[in-house]
């Protein structure tokens, strides 16, 4: 196994609003326990509000945990904060790049907030210029960029000091899929050369396609960690999905599957009903004759291997898919 | 030193930043220009010049103008706060820049903006008849340039809390517009009733409006002028410690 670059233990975050006898707390983070180990593209997936944000804020010195304890690329982050500033990079969902600077004067900016003498920055500016294919746009101000061009100036703007650990909130948000496509690649070659990946997401395809392994966090507590293959084996079903006209149905249906032997695990999100069931081909057939016999229509019907998102709704008893945020 | 060139190195980036829009120079300079020439004249023939430090209304109408400038550095948090939201200042946080260095930058641009401001008014009112000794002019450019300090230092911390134009532009209009009657900065305190008298005695800006009119006065030695110093050193170290923490505190 691999040496760990990051590890957290019992990390949690409180937030109090209010003053005197009516203070409120929030515990946004429970005791996070989180381990990443060098080199790896590591997923941490979570519904908004779930706790992602405010864990990332406190691994990246940007918020200061209640209590708890966490090392990140070697430094205690309570203790040397400063240390570790120099060892990672962030890229913060709204990417932070200056507009009315180019690509090339931003990252030579950077480059010397991270105490890079002038020359040596000239000479990385331009490299980086050329390594993530910004060569077209480099010279035009960056609100003339697209998104996808933007996108690849903040990431730039996050490794320009080579750190060893790359945190990225929610960075492929907002791209249109070729963008994202040609992110995905430059993530896997910043990963061919050594670096570290923490990056939080809601696209389950990209965690399951991009990251080696993948935390879920829900309600402030990670629920699973694992390897995505890992957490589907888990679940070790297929799951039958239902759609039904209306809610009445949906609940009705429910309420039969629910007793019957070959059904492992069941829930409904809106008009929709999950069934995990072993086998299920060969249940499908089954599933339409109950149906059938109680005078149930459904709209739609269909089969699925184990998925993220089926973990997902194990874990948490929603789908992340299907929540519109 | 690192923090020496990390201040510098921020600060350039505000100032281009600051030059692609110059408008806002004229922004902040438009509404105190407005008053020296169209207010300013109606006081020619009231009582004012009978409490002004010399008899003459511009040596007392000017520091008060130049004092409403320096105030004008609250509105600093509005562009803060869009780069907040951009994430521009999370992604300083996160690189070794320190905190402190960073707010002095910001305030260091709010600076040079306030003082080519106060040059250009200051040339403005030489037309419409000022005259006063070198000296007083830059002491209380000083007293000014502090005022600039506490004034944005205020305005990013408060930035940093709310992180909401509206909230912020709430809060600002409501200190701002008591804070400047009740200082004497449009007519002298001097022609005030006893009450309001007093009330001025708890306004810090009270003390530094009066202090810059003994200056412009030439009274150099005024208890007054001490007392305005004081206070304005008092409050920029204060504002500039609230703006830090506030940073540390960010919660991005």
């Amino acid at each position: 196994m691999s040496e760990v670059i990051l590890q957290t233990s019992g990390l949690s975050k409180t937030f109090s609003s209010g003053k005197g006898k009516k203070v409120k707390k929030v515990e946004a983070v429970k005791g996070v326990d989180l381990e990443v180990r060098q080199g790896e593209i590591f997923g941490f997936l979570g519904p908004n509000g779930a706790g992602k944000s405010t864990t990332l804020n406190m691994l990246t010195t940007l918020l200061a945990p209640t209590s708890g304890k966490a090392t990140v690329a070697g430094f205690d982050l309570l203790k040397d904060p400063k240390k570790v500033r120099e060892q990672i990079g962030y890229v913060s969902q709204a990417g932070g790049a200056d507009t009315f600077s180019n690509a090339f004067e931003n990252l030579l900016l950077q480059a010397r907030l991270y105490g890079i003498a002038k020359p040596e920055a000239v000479k990385k500016a331009t490299e980086l210029v050329k390594r993530f294919q910004m060569s077209d746009f480099a010279e035009r101000e960056a609100n003339t960029y697209s998104g996808g061009q933007k996108r690849r100036l903040e990431v730039a703007l996050g490794v320009v000091h080579n750190p060893k650990l790359l945190f990225l909130d929610e960075p492929t948000t907002g791209l249109d899929p070729q963008s994202r496509a040609y992110f995905w690649e430059e993530i896997a070659k910043l990963k061919k050369d050594g670096m570290t990946i923490f990056l939080t997401t809601h696209y389950l395809e990209e965690a399951d396609n991009l990251c080696d392994r993948v935390a879920i966090i829900d309600h402030g507590t990670i629920v699973a960690l694992g390897t995505t293959l890992e957490l589907k084996r888990q679940i070790g079903a297929e799951s039958i999905t239902m759609e039904f006209g209306n809610e009445k149905d949906t609940e009705k249906a429910k309420g039969l599957f629910g007793s019957l032997q070959f059904v492992q695990k069941i829930y409904n999100q809106e008009n929709k009903l999950y069934l995990f069931v072993k086998d299920g081909e060969s249940l499908i057939a089954e599933v339409l004759r109950v149906l059938d016999k109680e005078k149930i229509t459904i709209q739609t019907i269909g089969l699925s291997r184990p998925s993220l998102d089926d973990v997902f709704l194990q874990k948490t008893g929603r789908s992340l898919r299907e929540g519109k945020n | 030193m690192k923090a020496i060139t990390d201040i510098s190195l921020l600060f350039a980036r505000h100032l281009k930043k600051g030059l692609r829009t110059p408008v806002w120079l004229l922004i902040g300079l438009s509404q105190p220009v407005l008053y020296l020439i169209l207010y300013m004249p109606l006081l020619k023939n009231t009582g004012v010049a009978a409490v002004s430090p010399t008899g003459e209304v511009v040596k007392m109408f000017v520091p008060g103008m130049l004092v409403i400038m320096g105030m004008g550095a609250l509105f600093a948090g509005f562009s803060f706060i869009d780069e907040i939201r951009q994430g521009i200042i999370a992604r300083w946080l996160v690189t070794p820049a320190g905190r402190v260095g960073i707010i002095i930058s910001l305030v260091l641009n709010q600076i040079l903006t306030l003082f080519s401001q106060s040059c250009i008014l200051l040339v403005i009112a030489l037309f419409l008849g000022l005259n006063v000794p070198f000296i007083g002019v830059a002491l209380t450019m000083v007293l000014i340039l502090l005022i600039g300090v506490t004034m944005s230092s205020f305005s990013y911390a408060i930035s940093l809390s709310v992180k909401d134009e509206g909230v912020l532009a709430s809060i600002t209009n409501t200190v701002y517009l008591p804070i400047m009657l009740l200082s004497g900065i449009m007519l002298p305190i001097a022609l005030a009733p006893n009450w309001m008298k007093n009330m001025a005695l708890f306004n810090p800006f009270y003390y530094v409006v009066e202090a810059s009119r003994s200056l412009f006065a030439g009274d150099y030695g005024n208890i007054i002028v001490i007392k305005g110093f004081a206070i304005m050193i008092a409050f920029t170290l204060f504002a500039l410690w609230l703006a830090v923490r506030a940073l540390n505190k960010m919660t991005a």
